[in-house]
């Protein structure tokens, strides 16, 4: 008996990789519960995944990733005398931080590059271009300003840039979008950590009475949750890298379309919110559902 | 070991469990706990590992006034004390070694530590082959004197044992005390809750008879 009591038999060292210790930094089993709730998991964090992806095709596309916003007002060359009376009341308007005239270089200079560097002559093109004034709006923007421009433009007989207007207009929508992508997060993220909750619960019922015969053997609260915890933050973070890789065939079967509308999508940026989005989400799932352990005083 | 002065319990819905308890169990006892069902035998056992409080006096159990304990203390007494429960509780997903291992697996041993000592107490109820086998194929005495094993893994000074002959036939009911007897004479206080009367004369110790939660007896049974 002393011979075989000192050493780890064979038999110890076969058991051992199926031993699983209750407690402490030792993971519980993993099961059918546990694959159920990662994969939905794993589909809820796609769709959160999904969204925040579409919200960045969409700020490349209007351009909301530029520090300012910058509309263009075109007058005629035939009109040069309104030019200054023009700068002036767009400076007047509530809301523009700035109202400059494009310089005959600078119109050249975006002429030879919209030409493509292709041998025509640049500078012949743009004197038969209009004069160009470029107005700056401050940020937080007025709902008014883009109405009060326009209503000056027309009055100078003026043209305005539609196409940018309609961008700043198309980033003040993503704005309110980005609001409800947040509200969707967060919703789904609750959803989720409840679904992670509910199934660490079941695992717990089904293990009811290991964690009392432990606690009436004077374990420490932390030995007898930290399993719990641990495997929901595992399962949330394994959900999050299932929908990062999920995500990618979404994102190669839109590469047309995407360069199309001259966005590039990236998904390695997501990778890591993801998966520590998961692994939080998971956590607090195991918190909520181990916090209901009933409390040792009223075990018995 | 073990005092206790005008212990008393009341459970919320008025029914009084216990009332004016005064005994003390000293070190290296083997004590009978008996009486009819209710008379507050389990309610005593459960207060002396801090499952519960007193409503009102005093127990002291090992040092430690369970009435005022902390958690932290309570959590510390369990440590030093060895619980047999009423139908032994084993875990039947776990080995035989798992479940001895628990209650020193939760003060954080390992696996490589917790081997031997499992051995030695295995080894001691006779069952150390039985290592790596489930508790549902071992037969009902087997599965009590695992229940032994696990409860003096942690070589605590005291040994709570609520009716673990309950289920079993004479001959393993005197196996198991045997054991339990054996455990008494190498110093470890037992206090065993019990209606097998008729083991108390192959089996001597002191008697302790509880009815309706007051204290009736408490002397020495002599050995018939």
């Amino acid at each position: 008996m002393k011979k075989s009591s000192r050493a780890p038999s064979k038999k110890f060292t076969e058991h051992k990789s199926s031993m699983r210790l209750p407690g402490g930094w030792q993971l519980p089993p993993f099961g059918v519960h546990q694959v159920l709730a990662l994969a939905i998991v794993a589909v809820a964090l796609w769709s959160v995944a999904i969204i925040w992806l579409a919200l960045q095709g969409g700020e490349q596309w209007v351009g909301s990733w530029q520090d300012e916003i910058k509309v263009h007002v075109y007058v005629d060359k035939n009109q040069q005398e309104s030019l200054a009376s023009l700068q002036a009341n767009l400076r007047d308007i509530d809301g523009i931080e700035d109202v400059r005239l494009v310089s005959d270089g600078e119109t050249q200079a975006w002429m030879e590059k919209w030409l493509g560097g292709e041998d025509l002559d640049a500078a012949s093109f743009s004197k038969h271009l209009p004069a160009s004034v470029e107005v700056t709006l401050q940020e937080p923007r007025g709902v008014t300003v883009l109405d009060e421009i326009r209503d000056v433009a027309a009055a100078q007989s003026a043209e305005i840039n539609e196409d940018e207007l309609q961008l700043v207009e198309a980033g003040d929508v993503l704005g309110s979008i980005q609001s409800l992508a947040w509200f969707a997060t967060i919703i789904l993220a609750m959803a989720m950590a409840l679904i992670v909750s509910n199934t660490l619960r079941m695992i717990l019922l089904a293990r009811a009475e290991e964690v009392h015969l432990m606690r009436l053997m004077g374990a420490k609260e932390w030995f007898v949750r930290l399993p719990f915890v641990l495997e929901g933050l595992l399962l949330g973070a394994g959900a999050g890298f299932a929908a990062w890789i999920l995500m990618w065939p979404l994102i190669w079967f839109t590469a047309d379309w995407q360069s199309n509308l001259s966005v590039d999508l990236s998904g390695w940026v997501l990778l890591l919110p993801l998966i520590f989005g998961g692994a939080v989400v998971g956590a607090l799932g195991a918190l909520i559902a181990t916090a209901n352990i009933v409390a040792p005083e009223t075990d018995s | 070991m073990i005092h206790m002065s005008n212990l008393m319990m009341r459970y919320k819905t008025g029914k009084v469990a216990l009332s004016g308890i005064n005994m003390d169990i000293p070190q290296g006892s083997f004590v009978y706990l008996i009486g009819e069902s209710g008379a507050g035998k389990s309610t005593l056992m459960k207060m002396m590992y801090g499952g519960i409080r007193p409503t009102s006096g005093q127990l002291e159990v090992q040092g430690t006034k369970v009435r005022d304990a902390s958690e932290h203390q309570i959590r510390e007494l369990r440590q030093r004390t060895g619980i047999i429960f009423q139908g032994n509780r084993l875990l039947n997903s776990r080995t035989i070694f798992e479940n001895v291992a628990l209650p020193l697996r939760v003060q954080g041993w390992d696996a490589e530590r917790l081997l031997p000592r499992v051995k030695k107490v295995l080894s001691f109820v006779g069952l150390e082959d039985r290592l790596w086998s489930y508790p549902e194929t071992l037969s009902g005495g087997e599965q009590q004197r695992v229940a032994i094993a696990r409860a003096m893994l942690s070589n605590p000074s005291l040994i709570l044992a609520d009716e673990p002959t309950g289920n079993l036939d004479d001959d393993t009911a005197r196996h198991v005390l045997d054991l339990l007897m054996a455990l008494n004479k190498l110093g470890t206080t037992i206090i065993m809750a019990t209606h097998d009367l008729h083991l108390l004369t192959s089996h001597p110790g002191l008697v302790v008879q509880l009815r309706q939660g007051a204290l009736v007896t408490g002397q020495q049974h002599e050995k018939v």
